[in-house]
């Protein structure tokens, strides 16, 4: 357990890319939306308190990527060096997966923390959304956070396979890995139009709440950062 | 090979540190009763691998040249010199002595000879024509 | 007393090309040991299975008696410093950091020493180092974490003859008062000989060679002068790469030659010069026996001597 400690530790001898990063996105993001939103005229005030639709920036999915490229870059970049350090495989590929957790779980609570403070502020005195997303990012607090959480680990985790395909298997692999994934969407989109269950998923989406949502989207996470596991072992340096 | 101080590829090293080892003892450098270098001292000075430099060193030990002091370490042992000078002497008979004998016999110069040319070119330090070329040295 | 490294019909295979064929050594613990042989021979491969970065396709590997894949208590015991390692975006400060916390035995004073000795700066990004730097910053961790096994492969490529000399000396004072066991690859054999008490060399994969480095000194000699002279001198022994200009030949001649054979060949006018290492590493892909006869004084008599 300490050696992944000493892992996540090692992914922070340079804090810049991990730490520091997602925030000045979020700061260049946040600075140019709100110049924006001062400076053009507010075509629907609202009551107080709410956000009208359509004022709300996609900001926010800039970080979710963000975290998708350090996912990446942790076995891309970060592998080779780690392991001439003397640990096992399995050992860096837990380490860097407690990273993305932690990470992810004290970035969430930011946004969720920030969300808080745009709503009492009336979306900072300009009625813009930027820390909410209709749907997904809309409720309280702790679901936020839940919410951002699991989808900032979801896509640590999914970066984290793309690096390890190219490890094992090169640039014909990552290829046919983007391919097979492509290929499963199209198979279920045949399936489902065969099967004429278009209404039966369209009941199942439209019933489904954020948190349940969240829920489906942990299971995911955990069944990708089981499989890593599984696949690191073999992965030649 | 530059940097072994001078040592040679032709014998094995542990050879080379004994026999200079030898040579300075013998030479007067090492007196008896001294410390002899450590073999960290030594592999560090010729750049080898201490194993070797304990191998030179045990080499001599073996032969009673050298002698172990608990905790202090390797010491020339007593009578060390003289054996080592006995050494020489057969050495020297063997190395250079009979076969400028037999080289002597071959070109045909006797004994007598050979004493009178030895006389003549007995003065190492003082300068002398070299007969052939004519050049002082 | 347990081999610091055991392997025994080590293979591995890839596609189209077998990089280790069979092959079978056991060092023991505090000694160095060269690893030699040509571009390819499968060096890399050999010191990348033993450091667990790499798989056997069959055979039995084994470091301080383990075998050493993922196998983490053996491998914080190991240090391997690689010709190519790749570093992420990070200065070289970090790199050490990062290395002192993964070694039990690390050790910051040296590693602090051993940096300024190669003028590496701690705020550089290694990424912005030349080859020559990065391979300095492969040495310096290497050395500094003090790691029982201690491997390396061609561990200074871009390195100048300066900077080379003192890894060389910085090894040796470390070895000396911390013994370990260290395996190290090099195709500058002559420049390392000295440091090494066994020599192991590879050829297209299997061990052509296995001896004492000291026991390889005086083992082959060059012997030239006079076609008939050489010939009457070499003749009954085993010879190699013959060769002729007018009257004049040379000759590699096997095993060592005594007092007796020294005057004999200084009163046939030739001249005897003993074979470096390096020529020995040259001509031992076609000598198969050579162990035997580096080992056995006597003996001078291996098997399919290449002309």
């Amino acid at each position: 357990m300490s050696t992944w400690i000493k892992v996540a530790r090692y992914h922070l001898v340079q804090p810049i890319p991990y730490l520091l990063v997602t925030w000045w996105i979020l700061a260049f993001s946040f600075g140019v939306n709100i110049a924006i939103y001062a400076l053009v005229p507010n075509s629907d005030p609202a009551g107080a308190g709410s956000v009208p639709d359509g004022h709300y920036t996609g900001a926010l999915c800039s970080i979710f990527l963000y975290f998708l490229v350090l996912g990446v870059n942790s076995i891309g970049r970060w592998l080779p060096f780690g392991l001439s350090l003397g640990v096992s495989r399995r050992t860096y590929y837990a380490g860097t997966a407690l990273l993305a957790v932690v990470l992810s779980a004290a970035d969430g609570l930011a946004l969720a923390g920030f969300q808080a403070i745009e709503r009492a502020t009336n979306g900072w005195g300009v009625q813009m959304g930027f820390f909410r997303v209709p749907y997904l990012l809309d409720g309280p607090w702790y679901l936020t956070w839940l919410s951002s959480f699991v989808g900032l680990t979801l896509l640590f985790v999914y970066g984290m396979w793309y690096g390890l395909v190219y490890r094992r298997w090169g640039l014909i692999g990552t290829i046919a890995f983007v391919a097979a994934q492509v290929t499963v969407g199209l198979a279920a989109t045949v399936l489902v139009s065969w099967a004429h269950g278009w209404t039966s998923v369209h009941h199942f989406f439209t019933g489904l709440t954020a948190a349940g949502l969240t829920g489906l989207l942990a299971v995911l996470a955990v069944a990708l950062l089981a499989g890593g596991q599984v696949t690191i072992r073999r992965a030649a340096i | 090979m530059p940097e072994m101080a001078g040592l040679d590829e032709g014998t094995p090293l542990f050879t080379q540190v004994a026999e200079r080892l030898a040579a300075e003892i013998a030479d007067g450098g090492l007196a008896e009763g001294a410390r002899v270098p450590s073999t960290n001292e030594l592999a560090a000075f010729y750049r080898i691998n201490p194993a070797t430099a304990a191998k030179g060193i045990n080499l001599l030990a073996d032969d009673g040249l050298l002698e172990k002091r608990r905790g202090i370490g390797m010491f020339v042992a007593a009578g060390a010199r003289q054996r080592l000078l006995g050494q020489r002497r057969e050495h020297f008979v063997a190395r250079y002595l009979r076969p400028m004998l037999t080289e002597a016999s071959r070109l045909g110069i006797g004994t007598g000879e050979l004493i009178e040319l030895i006389g003549e070119n007995d003065q190492p330090d003082q300068p002398h024509r070299d007969s052939r070329s004519g050049v002082t040295v | 007393m347990t081999p610091a490294i055991a392997v025994a019909g080590l293979t591995r295979r890839y596609r189209d090309q077998v990089a280790l064929d069979d092959v079978s050594i056991e060092l023991d613990p505090g000694s160095i040991t060269g690893l030699l042989g040509r571009n390819g021979a499968g060096k890399t491969t050999l010191l990348r299975i033993l450091a667990g970065q790499e798989f056997p396709s069959s055979g039995d590997v084994r470091v301080l008696g383990q075998p050493p894949a993922e196998n983490e208590p053996v491998l914080r015991r190991m240090v391997f410093v690689r010709e190519d390692q790749a570093y992420p975006d990070i200065k070289v400060g970090h790199a050490l950091r990062a290395a002192s916390w993964f070694y039990p035995n690390w050790d910051a004073r040296l590693a602090g020493s051993l940096a300024a000795d190669f003028g590496l700066r701690p705020k550089k990004a290694v990424k912005k180092l030349s080859r020559g730097m990065r391979s300095a910053l492969g040495i310096t961790i290497g050395l500094a974490a003090r790691a029982e096994v201690t491997l390396f492969d061609e561990p200074y490529a871009g390195l100048d003859a300066v900077a080379r000399q003192i890894f060389y000396d910085r090894l040796l004072a470390e070895y000396a008062e911390r013994p370990r066991t260290v395996l190290l690859s090099t195709h500058l054999i002559d420049e390392a000989a000295a440091l090494f008490e066994r020599v192991v060399v590879l050829d297209q994969g299997r061990v052509v060679l296995e001896a004492a480095a000291d026991g390889l000194r005086g083992v082959a000699t060059t012997v030239s002068g006079p076609v008939l002279a050489v010939e009457d001198f070499t003749a009954g022994r085993p010879v190699w790469d013959r060769r002729r200009l007018g009257s004049q030949a040379s000759v590699v001649t096997v095993g060592p030659l005594d007092e007796a054979a020294r005057a004999r060949a200084r009163s046939l006018g030739l001249d005897l010069v003993p074979l470096t290492l390096q020529q020995l590493v040259v001509h031992a892909a076609g000598w198969p026996a050579a162990s035997e006869a580096a080992e056995e004084a006597e003996a001078a008599d291996p098997e399919g001597v290449s002309a």
